[in-house]
């Protein structure tokens, strides 16, 4: 590949608007750098790390100041969160009819674990909604005194992406009223597939409305009294994804001893508690809690050095 | 809370620091990125990638302490800002004192002594 494409290519890996400002002039130092043979890895390395630490800014998730860390913590902790909602919406559809599979007098640990995610779960949620409320405030200053361009664009790629999923709920609903039970747990393959991609779009539609906070979050003026507060709520949110995850395996583990058919759903057969779906749950709540620690470690760090409010 | 003052990248007083080295480096006058990277090396021995380059030019940029020479370009100059030019006085400052504590203690260290390394 030539020099000019490899650095082309390099360069996709920053946000647009980084692009149009200092895009040539990387471009030309690249080339430059390889004197007109093969760019050295080296160089692609280093472009490749701050194309994604640019990407990260862009998302509100980056900065170098001690503010900028705590909003940027506090975001990945937001991301983690969705990544959960994600998580828990596959585990509630596996979990529709463990219930009444599971024999009489079997299920009290089972039973104590799934109660104990949704508290925790209802619990962290009214850490997060606290989170964004707390910024109200400071949003409709910022409103007020002309920030609406400078967020306009992801909060109105949300709002179309939240349309489109209402109009595919209100169909795939329309649809599922003409489908038996038995085929709407997967056996109608039409039916399976459309809502994979109903599925998809929900998660879509969450991970637009989280980049559009995070985003707006980066440009409020939050005083530092309000970010203390908000590290420490992204920290709790952070030890509710740890116990949630906990849980989840205790649950999984306690059903799967009793009756491995449980979660295969009331016409299931299949004899394994191995769902992949769970197995997906499970990582995606792995990984949020890797990336809420990370985030809840960034923010938590920063602030000794918040200055003071005045 | 104790609180310390606010953490700056161009004021953090770490040699090796990208928006550091840039700022000492249009101390001298304006450059372009390859011109950047090559005195950089020349005076720190520091190699930087040209993502690193660019990074901190950003941030710098962003802060007021260096701006672009001329409208556009693609090897387009930039020169230290006032506020870089004090930016960088306040981080030499702050190595400063470290090299004098660190030279005048190293001074009357013992192992500074002796070759081995134990007091004589």
């Amino acid at each position: 590949m030539s020099p000019a494409r490899t650095a082309a290519r390099l360069l996709r890996l920053y946000p647009l608007s980084w692009r149009l400002r200092y895009g040539d002039e990387l471009e030309t130092l690249i080339l430059d750098m390889s004197d007109g043979g093969r760019v050295p890895w080296r160089i692609r390395a280093d472009v490749a790390v701050a194309g994604g630490r640019e990407r990260l800014r862009a998302a509100g998730l980056g900065g170098d100041s001690p503010d900028a860390r705590v909003r940027g913590g506090a975001g990945l902790v937001l991301w983690a969160w969705a990544l959960l909602v994600v998580a828990g919406a596959i585990v509630q559809k596996t979990s529709e009819h463990w219930r009444q599979a599971l024999p009489a007098g079997s299920h009290t640990t089972a039973t104590v674990a799934f109660d104990g995610l949704i508290g925790v779960a209802i619990a962290a949620a009214v850490l997060v909604v606290a989170g964004i409320a707390l910024t109200l405030p400071a949003l409709t200053r910022f409103v007020g005194a002309g920030g609406w361009a400078q967020i306009r664009e992801p909060v109105t790629r949300a709002v179309a992406i939240t349309a489109v999923f209402v109009a595919a709920t209100v169909g795939l609903v329309a649809w599922a009223h003409g489908v038996s039970p038995r085929d709407r747990q997967g056996y109608d393959t039409a039916y399976a597939l459309v809502a994979t991609v109903w599925a998809l779009l929900g998660a879509g539609t969450l991970g637009a409305w989280t980049l559009a906070a995070t985003r707006t979050a980066a440009r409020l003026t939050l005083p530092a009294s309000l970010l203390r507060v908000e590290a420490r709520l992204a920290t709790a949110v952070t030890a509710a994804l740890g116990v949630m995850a906990a849980v989840t395996a205790v649950w999984w583990v306690s059903v799967a001893t009793v009756a491995p058919t449980a979660l295969t759903g009331s016409f299931g057969s299949r004899g394994s508690a191995f769902v992949p779906q769970l197995l997906l749950a499970m990582v995606l709540m792995l990984v949020a809690l890797g990336l809420a620690g990370a985030g809840a470690r960034r923010a938590t760090r920063a602030l000794p050095y918040l200055a003071d409010d005045d | 809370m104790t609180t310390r003052s606010r953490s700056d990248e161009a004021t953090a007083g770490r040699s090796n620091d990208p928006p550091l080295l840039i700022l000492t480096s249009l101390a001298a006058g304006e450059k372009h990125g390859y011109a950047l990277l090559q005195d950089i090396e020349e005076f720190a021995g520091v190699r930087l990638g040209p993502g690193t380059l660019y990074g901190a030019i950003g941030r710098l940029e962003e802060r007021g302490l260096i701006e672009a020479v001329g409208a556009s370009g693609r090897r387009r100059p930039y020169r230290l800002s006032p506020a870089g030019a004090e930016a960088l006085r306040v981080a030499l400052d702050g190595l400063r004192a470290i090299v004098d504590v660190g030279s005048a203690r190293l001074a009357g260290s013992p192992a500074a002594l002796s070759p081995t390394g134990s007091a004589a």
